[in-house]
């Protein structure tokens, strides 16, 4: 068993790449003579050699050799090639020996300072070392140095002639050149001095590597291309191979590609296939590795491309196929290493062009090989005896048979031999687990493909690894690979992908008995997108249907006697130890049957029941039967789950593309109001007892996937019913609001609201509902803007309170009542939102709280405008106030509500600049009612005592009202007066009521003089057609100061009616003292508001009216 | 001859397909998705470099070792993938680009039949002639 197993591996190795050819080639140097385990000093220097290697170092492998190493022996030397036939390509041992064995360089390390005392002695023991050491290098041209160790430093060159001429003493001794000869001081700077030894070495080195090479090159006119085409190639690589060690990769390259080319000139038969596909592939690993190295990334690809497609079909021997697919294998995925190694290095890879490219061809070539494995080696059961693989390890070249080692093409081979080792070989092949190999590639693969974005690629991928997994047994992995890779298939519609891969996965469930998996892949498959035939479909309903009887499902047709045997068992397993049964979250899978949940409305009230309506869909071609729906509703606290209750079995069997709506009701949690509640799944049962259920669990949203385009479904030939499920809305989201409330409420108020009135809210609650209502409270408001303007009063007298105006109120038992006034006043005009809001406790079983919110929109209006004239005390119009010279005030109130208004009192308060002639005026329009569009007027005659160049202040006007049955209320209005003037001349005319035609009217114009100044004016009285008179017609008027003149005139009427007097006109004297106070335009405005311009003139009568001599009394 | 054609819409699902050995159909519809890798690719790519915008046809996808993949995409972004032989050498980039402008004219015509539901996968007998047509190389 032992040897079986060293026997495979052996086995495997051979398919993979020496490490030797693998490796990167390095000059090898050899160090002899120091003594690391004893001495310090060397320890040190071998660890600076050694050790540290990094990137700037030159590429130099330091071995260690002692005293007694023996080299490789030479072989002896062939002058002529003409006999020699080679038996193989490639020697196996070739490589090694100048990677490891043979150095291109060998240093002598010796302690020896030119001052030492023995010199003579240890020059010769250093001489005798040089000499052992040539010796055991007999026939080889590897270069001897001598470095010598010294404790001081050396002098400048030349300098130490004791030196000098010691180093030539024991160049002659070492039978060395001078240029071989080296000195290393220990003691500083030992890392510098040691890297400028190892670039001497290196240079030593390429130049042996490059005699070597050379010395190849000169066996080449030898040859003859008969028999010697092995050799063509053979030269060839070691040529390559050594320029490689020199580090020259051009070179290498080249020699390396005519080695190539001399392979392929070889005729390839059956003996020697394998041979030349090894070396071939050696070559090509070689060729394509150095050309990355050489930035020739695409010429690298080409090669292998060229490689690949020339040896594909040399096959070789039919009975060992495989073993040319493994190679194969084999090709691509350490050209897919060699890339990454490319592409780590800094090469810059693209999406079509990258190392998963070649895993990936090379994992489909391993399973080739493992399909030729099975077609060919199914009959083989035993190894035969005797081995005839006992060779395989001391065999001489690479790729060669160990039954018949460095046969010659020529001969024929031995057919017993031959079928025995062929044996041999197939029989260790079905001993490799092709499939762990396979997968690893896969798994490299979908690592690339990840890397260059390919995911699609890396699904199909991904698949693959899983038909691996499931053809090597682990028919779990499969089933979490496959099912991982669904929802990408499902989500791009590539129904026949999905389909396979449902199906490949349903196995694996069935196989390990996955009751979860297997349930949600059957109903998948049973979906109306899966591609399968109506048998399959058939045949996978009625194990859905076994399986919910908890009965084991049939295995597919071609499932071998044992997996059935095992797959039961784990079945009957499942059946007896699971009492829970299974739940299924089918949120992504498109299931073949579907639902939709909504609720019927947005929002729902605290009272009332909540309805969610629930369409299940059937796309099944079977009938199914459901056990039972529930439904999940999640709020911010809880989960409930409501199930449908008394539903009808019929009900809940599905035909195909059957449509069904359920509706489920439940009465919301208190707790919930205000809040959002949601469709958090709808629960549909398949199978239901007490002891097992299989529950399907779907968002209640509906599969989207399906969903092309909304706008093209309308084109689509389905049912109305299925019609109506694509197109339904879903609305998973609803609002419980509070109960709408039964509380009476009336609000009685008689709008507008008068401005600065106290207005009068009588807000009303009944209670109407059928149970006592507590904790009655009532929340008044103000919604709109300019609260600051509007006042709440609880009561008349009261102060006013702040918003919001809160109100507990008495429990109220049903049918009662309960009245509250408030009242408002507002300071400007607008309208006012006041929201009455009643929260109560409605006292049944369960408090339910209520609300009920009622808005009062009152619209504040003025209730009347106050306008105010001023007049003379003639009712002339004036515009300036004159000292001395009274004038009256009229307020007109003009109603602008449009209910009546009581004016109860009103009263002028005059500032202080201003009087009031008669101190008791009592207001005219007290006890006035105005309604709309009325107006009442109030007069006051007052006087001002100072002239001013502003308008002066009036005083307040302030008004006491109320509407009818009102409260009463103030409003007080500012009067601006006008500015006041003085002037110093006062005119005054007293008429008689009325005179008469043709009876003389005695009147005095009186003249007053104010100032303290002389005023001289003149005086004209015009002709009037209507009098004849007596008196000045014109004069010059002169007043004293503080006193009147009177001008007195006798006027005869001459006709009857409202006759116009004889105009007076008054011209300031230029020469007077008196225009620098009175202007010439206040001398005619004083006319035009001092002197009556008409007097009133009645007809004679037949005798003379008593009245006339009333009338002469006033003059 | 090409082995297989594909129509993809522009969410990337298959529209339709046809392979002229039907056993191997489930192994080109693999490929044929996979290459959309490429295909996106391409897109993103292109409208940043802002190339000829009028270039529909997108060249060779993947070059497989049994097949190559090449692609061609039309304005509205439905793909047209076109799989050929790797050992067929007769067609050459440009009588796969004339293919691609027979099928896009085709799909055209198909989809200016009122009959035919946008969108929809493509079940039409004689637009499945002429694809077959066109692959062939007539």
């Amino acid at each position: 068993m032992k040897k079986m197993q060293s026997l495979l591996a052996m086995y495997t190795d051979q398919s993979d790449l020496p490490p030797e050819l693998c490796a990167k080639p390095l000059s090898l140097v050899g160090i002899s003579g120091l003594d690391t385990l004893n001495n310090a000093i060397h320890k040190a220097i071998w660890e600076t050699f050694n050790s540290n290697r990094r990137i700037e170092r030159s590429p130099v492998l330091f071995r260690l050799i002692s005293n007694s190493h023996e080299f490789p022996i030479v072989k002896p030397k062939r002058n002529s090639y003409e006999w020699y036939i080679p038996k193989g390509i490639l020697k196996k041992n070739w490589m090694n020996k100048y990677l490891s064995e043979i150095p291109a360089v060998i240093a002598v390390f010796y302690d020896l300072d030119w001052n030492d005392s023995q010199w003579n002695e240890k020059m010769i023991e250093c001489a005798s070392r040089v000499q052992s050491i040539r010796a055991a290098l007999e026939g080889r041209n590897t270069k001897i140095v001598v470095v010598l160790i010294q404790d001081t430093l050396p002098l400048p060159t030349g300098e130490d002639v004791l030196a000098t001429e010691r180093a030539v003493a024991l160049c002659a001794s070492c039978e060395l050149n001078a240029k071989s000869l080296f000195v290393l001081p220990h003691g500083d700077h030992l890392q510098g001095y040691v890297i400028r030894l190892e670039n001497a070495f290196y240079d030593l080195a390429k130049n042996f590597y490059y005699l070597e090479a050379k010395n190849i090159k000169s066996h080449r006119e030898h040859l003859n291309k008969t028999t010697h085409q092995y050799l063509f190639v053979r030269h060839q690589f070691k040529m390559g191979f050594l320029n490689e060690l020199q580090q020259d990769n051009h070179t290498a390259h080249k020699h390396y590609t005519h080695a190539y080319n001399n392979l392929l000139e070889i005729r390839i038969v059956d003996t020697n296939a394998m041979e030349i596909r090894i070396v071939a592939g050696f070559i090509n690993y070689k060729l394509c590795r150095l050309m990355f190295g050489l930035s020739l990334p695409r010429d690298a690809i080409s090669q292998f491309r060229s490689h690949t497609d020339r040896f594909k079909m040399r096959i070789g021997f039919q009975e060992l196929a495989f073993e040319h697919n493994a190679w194969l294998s084999k090709q691509f995925s350490v050209f897919g290493d060699i890339f990454d190694e490319a592409v780590k290095l800094g090469l810059p890879a693209v999406q079509t062009q990258h190392p998963g490219l070649y895993y990936q061809q090379a994992a489909q070539y391993a399973i080739a090989r493992k399909k030729s494995c099975q077609e060919l080696c199914q009959n083989i059961t035993s190894y035969p005896t005797p081995d005839p693989l006992e060779n395989l390890k001391n065999i001489e070249f690479y790729g060669q048979r160990p039954w018949r080692p460095g046969k010659l093409t020529a001969e024929p081979p031995d057919p017993h031999l031959e079928s025995r080792g062929i044996q041999a070989l197939q029989f260790l092949e079905t001993q490799i687990n092709h499939s762990n190999n396979i997968i690893s590639l896969f798994g490299f693969s979908i690592s690339q493909y990840k890397t260059y974005r390919c995911l699609r690629m890396r699904r199909y991928l991904v698949v693959q690894m899983a038909e691996e997994y499931y053809n090597s047994g682990d028919y779990g992995k499969s089933l979490t690979l496959f099912t991982h890779m669904l929802w990408d298939y499902r989500t791009e519609n590539w129904w026949s992908l999905l389909t396979d891969i449902l199906n490949k996965a349903l196995q694996c469930a069935y196989r390990t008995a996955s009751i979860q998996d297997y349930v949600s892949l059957s109903l998948e498959l049973l979906g109306p997108s899966t591609k399968i035939t109506m048998d399959d479909r058939k045949e996978i309903y009625e194990n859905l249907n076994l399986l919910i009887n908890k009965r084991v499902p049939q295995p597919d047709l071609n499932t071998p006697s044992n997996v059935i045997a095992v797959a039961q068992s784990l079945w009957t397993k499942l059946f007896t130890s699971q009492l829970s049964g299974v739940s299924l979250d089918m949120s992504n899978i498109l299931c073949c049957i579907d639902t939709k949940a909504r609720f019927t409305e947005s929002q729902y009230q605290g009272d009332h029941p909540v309805t969610v309506e629930i369409f299940v869909r059937s796309a099944c071609l079977f009938p199914l039967h459901l056990a039972n729906i529930c439904c999940t509703i999640n709020s911010v606290e809880s989960n409930m789950v409501y199930t449908l209750e008394s539903v009808n079995k019929p009900d809940l069997l599905f035909n195909n593309n059957d449509v069904k709506r359920f509706v489920i009701e439940f009465m919301p949690d208190p707790n919930d109001i205000e809040k959002e509640i949601q469709i958090g799944a709808v629960n549909l049962w398949l199978c239901n007892d007490n002891q097992s259920y299989i529950d399907l669990k779907f968002t209640g949203l509906g599969n989207e996937a399906n969903k092309v385009c909304a706008d093209f479904l309308h084109f689509r030939r389905s049912s109305r019913s299925v019609y109506k499920f694509d197109n339904l809305k879903p609305l998973p989201k609803a609002l419980i609001v509070p109960r709408h409330s039964k509380l009476g409420l009336k609000i009685d108020h008689h709008q507008p609201a008068l401005l600065g009135e106290l207005y009068e809210i009588q807000i009303s609650i009944a209670n109407e509902e059928i149970c006592t209502v507590e904790n009655l409270q009532l929340d008044i408001n103000l919604t709109s803007e300019s609260a600051n303007q509007t006042e709440f009063y609880m009561n008349v007298n009261e102060k006013p309170q702040h918003l919001p105006l809160l109100l507990k109120l008495n429990n109220l038992d049903p049918s009662e009542s309960i009245k509250q006034k408030i009242y408002i006043r507002c300071y400007n005009v607008g309208p006012r939102n006041v929201s009455a809001k009643i929260t109560y406790l409605l006292k049944a079983k369960k408090p339910i709280p209520s609300v009920k919110e009622e808005l009062i929109d009152i619209l504040v209006v003025k209730p009347f405008e106050v306008a105010t004239k001023f007049f003379s005390s003639k009712f002339g119009d004036i515009t300036k106030f004159h000292v001395d010279e009274p004038f009256i005030i009229m307020p007109v109130i003009s109603c602008l509500s449009p209910w009546p208004i009581e004016v109860k009192n009103a009263t002028l308060e005059c500032s202080t600049a201003i009087s009031l002639v008669d101190k008791n005026t009592e207001s005219q329009v007290n006890g006035v009612t105005l309604r709309n569009g009325d107006s009442g007027t109030d007069i006051y005659y007052a006087a001002v005592f100072k002239p001013t160049e502003s308008l002066i202040d009036v005083g307040n006007y302030s008004i006491t009202w109320n509407r009818q049955n009102g409260e009463a209320a103030i409003t007080q209005i500012k009067i601006a007066g006008l500015s006041v003037d003085w002037i110093p001349l006062n005119l005054e005319l007293p008429l008689p009521a009325y005179g008469l035609v043709r009876t003389p009217l005695l009147v005095n114009y009186k003249f007053y003089n104010r100032s303290r100044h002389l005023l001289q004016l003149e005086m004209n009285m015009e002709a009037s057609e209507a009098f004849m008179y007596a008196g000045y017609k014109q004069l010059q008027l002169s007043i004293l100061p503080e006193s009147t003149k009177t001008l007195q005139y006798n006027l005869y009427p001459l006709v009857a009616g409202n006759v116009m007097l004889p105009k007076l006109s008054l011209t300031v004297n230029g020469e007077g003292l008196g225009d620098a106070m009175l202007t010439q335009e206040q001398l005619n405005s004083l006319i035009e508001r001092a002197l009556p311009t008409h007097v009133f003139i009645m007809p004679q009568g037949k005798r003379v009216p008593v009245l006339t001599e009333k009338a002469i009394e006033v003059q | 001859m090409a082995v297989c054609a594909a129509i993809i819409g522009k969410d990337n699902s298959p529209k339709y397909f046809t392979c002229i050995n039907p056993d191997e159909e489930l192994g080109f519809q693999y490929k044929v998705l996979s290459s959309l890798d490429v295909v996106e690719e391409k897109l993103n790519n292109g409208t940043k470099s802002g190339s000829d915008s009028r270039e529909l046809y997108l060249g060779l996808l993947y070059s497989l070792e049994r097949h190559k993949i090449y692609g061609y995409v039309t304005n509205t972004k439905i793909k047209f993938i076109i799989v050929i032989d790797s050992t067929n050498t007769s067609l050459r980039d440009n009588e796969v680009r004339s293919m691609f402008r027979k099928l896009h004219s085709i799909y055209a015509d198909n989809v200016c039949n009122p009959f035919y539901i946008p969108d929809e996968p493509i079940n039409s007998k004689s637009f499945d002639k002429s694809v077959k047509n066109i692959m062939s190389g007539a």
